[in-house]
């Protein structure tokens, strides 16, 4: 019995196996052992009360099997969606369209912009229309091969510029800045970061350049002040509705889709009144609403984030292209707010607020 | 393109590599349901760890499986309390031939092989790795797979002797005293 065993066992092992299948829905049987383990783990520490009293009508998503408390049921759909943002910065493309409203607060009316924006990595693009339509005026930062540059044209105008060394996003939010571990620091933007008004690669200060959607996103599902609201169909699929408590001086509401846990819509909306906001005293009440599509990283989608030049357009300084876009820009949408966390205390909905990369480990979290 | 690693990534590598990765957890751990057990574990381990996987998403499940198949047999002895599910599998012989018996004799003989070597013929005769990738997945040399598994097949030479002695003895119906 020499090689005979080897090629038996061979055989046997093909034979042994043969019709096994592994279950389906192997990741929802892996979600309930964590889910059983995360309740021992809480009823252990004294949390078991507090998730009772947390047992809001809410639990209506992602798993049925079983009913569960609408703080346990957030904590789940926040970490899916933070690792699927960071699964898609900078694996995936953020294609948006952001639909701007403000109000002015001494009345007037209502003014509306829209944008078309991409975002990859620290690169981006973003072109914004007049009412009927028409490009205003189409801007974009790239970097390749060590180079990076920000690039701008003026449709009306008929004018173009580029820039090496400006418009580059600023840089993620180190885990030091943050004061506790599960807490979120107060400059940490929910709402400002994620859009910009006005010319992001102008040369303001880093701290008001947009970070990329992705990781901004990242930064306001991790806040802890968003709660899942049940389900909403958006472009026709069941999505995740993640909504921020009553009360915020800014509402944010943002869409995940079931399968991909990605960010499929956000609504963003400051609250309105004569003195504007707390925040931000004398500012409009603005409204901004984007659509999301994550696209694959190929030549084609790349090559949306590369400003076009159109034939005919003149080369000119920066001065003299970003004087009359910024008079373009609605007054109501300026300045652009300084960033900041919705409720800065953790447990603000009363749910945990997980630094940025999801619940820290041990937390009975994972 | 850079690797999927979203939340649908990782759908469709499961709904790819998720009945293999399971046979190789049965293999490892003996019976299905704690394959099964072992799987759910090491998919586990990969849910946290997805977004962060450089390589081989597979090549991890298997490392993960195996580190848990042999820490599993030394923190708890578990192998032992298999032995007694191996004899109630031997009751059952599927096929009248004296190789197709052993054959199917063969695979739950593994449980009777120290975790190490039992990982060793699992990595090289049924994932078909080499010496060099096996002992890549188990952290050790490439000597070390080598007489593990050199070991195993012996030890399971001898077991399979036993076996068919015994075979011959009952008259290969499987009756065993």
């Amino acid at each position: 019995m020499s090689t005979d065993v080897e090629d038996l066992l061979r055989e046997g092992m093909e034979r042994f196996t043969a019709d096994l299948r592994a279950p389906a829905g192997l990741t929802c049987q892996i979600a309930r052992r964590r889910r059983r383990r995360r309740l021992a783990l809480c009823s252990l520490t004294g949390a078991a009360a507090a998730l009772t009293a947390g047992a809001v009508a809410l639990a209506v998503v992602v798993v049925p099997s079983r009913q569960r408390t609408g703080v346990e049921l957030t904590a789940d759909v926040v970490t899916r969606v933070s690792s699927a943002l960071t699964a898609a910065d900078p694996g995936d493309i953020a294609q948006m369209s952001v639909t701007t409203s403000s109000a002015s607060p001494y009345g007037g009316k209502t003014t509306t912009t829209t944008a078309e924006e991409w975002s990859y990595g620290d690169q981006w693009r973003s072109v914004t229309y007049s009412s009927p339509g028409h490009p205003l005026y189409d801007e974009g930062y790239t970097a390749s091969a060590g180079s990076s540059v920000y690039t701008l044209v003026n449709y009306s105008t008929r004018s173009w510029t580029k820039r090496p060394g400006l418009g580059r996003p600023a840089a993620a939010i180190p885990f030091s800045t943050l004061p506790t571990a599960r807490g979120c620091r107060p400059a940490i933007g929910a709402f400002p970061l994620l859009y910009k008004f006005g010319l992001p690669g102008m040369g303001l200060p880093a701290s008001l350049l947009p970070s990329t959607v992705a990781r901004s996103l990242r930064t306001a599902v991790s806040c802890g002040t968003l709660t899942v609201a049940g389900r909403q169909t958006v472009d026709g699929v069941g999505a995740i509705k993640l909504t921020s408590c009553a009360g915020s001086p800014i509402s944010e509401t943002i869409w995940v889709s079931p399968s991909t846990y990605l960010p499929v819509r956000v609504v963003v909306r400051s609250a309105s009144g004569a003195a504007g906001p707390a925040w931000a005293p004398g500012a409009p009440a603005v409204q901004q609403t984007a659509d999301i599509t994550w696209l694959p990283p190929t030549a084609q989608n790349l090559a949306k984030l590369t400003v076009p030049i159109p034939a005919g357009f003149r080369k000119v300084s920066l001065s003299a292209v970003a004087a009359p876009t910024f008079k373009q820009i609605s007054s109501a949408l300026l300045p652009r707010p300084k960033a900041f966390c919705l409720m800065p205390a953790a447990n603000a909905c009363g749910n945990p607020a997980f630094p940025v990369g999801g619940p820290p480990p041990g937390s009975g979290y994972r | 393109m850079a690797a999927d690693r979203s939340t649908a990534g990782l759908e469709r590598f499961l709904a790819e590599r998720a009945d293999h990765l399971l046979r190789t957890a049965v293999l490892l751990a003996g019976n299905r349901e704690a394959g099964e057990d072992l799987l759910q574990t090491a998919v586990e381990r990969l849910l946290r760890r997805w977004g962060r996987i450089d390589g081989d998403p597979e090549g991890y499940v298997r490392r993960t499986l195996c580190n848990l198949a042999i820490d599993g047999y030394r923190r708890a002895g578990r192998w032992r309390q298999k032995e007694r599910l191996l004899r109630t599998e031997l009751r059952q012989p599927q096929d009248e031939t004296g190789d197709v018996d052993l054959r199917d004799a063969l695979v739950p003989l593994l449980v009777q092989l120290p975790a190490r070597q039992r990982a060793v013929l699992v990595l090289r005769y049924w994932e078909q790795l080499t010496d060099a990738e096996a002992a890549a997945v188990l952290g050790c040399s490439e000597g070390t797979v080598k007489s593990s598994g050199s070991r195993g097949l012996a030890r399971l030479r001898e077991l399979a002797d036993g076996w068919n002695d015994t075979a011959a003895m009952c008259g290969r119906n499987g009756k065993r005293s």
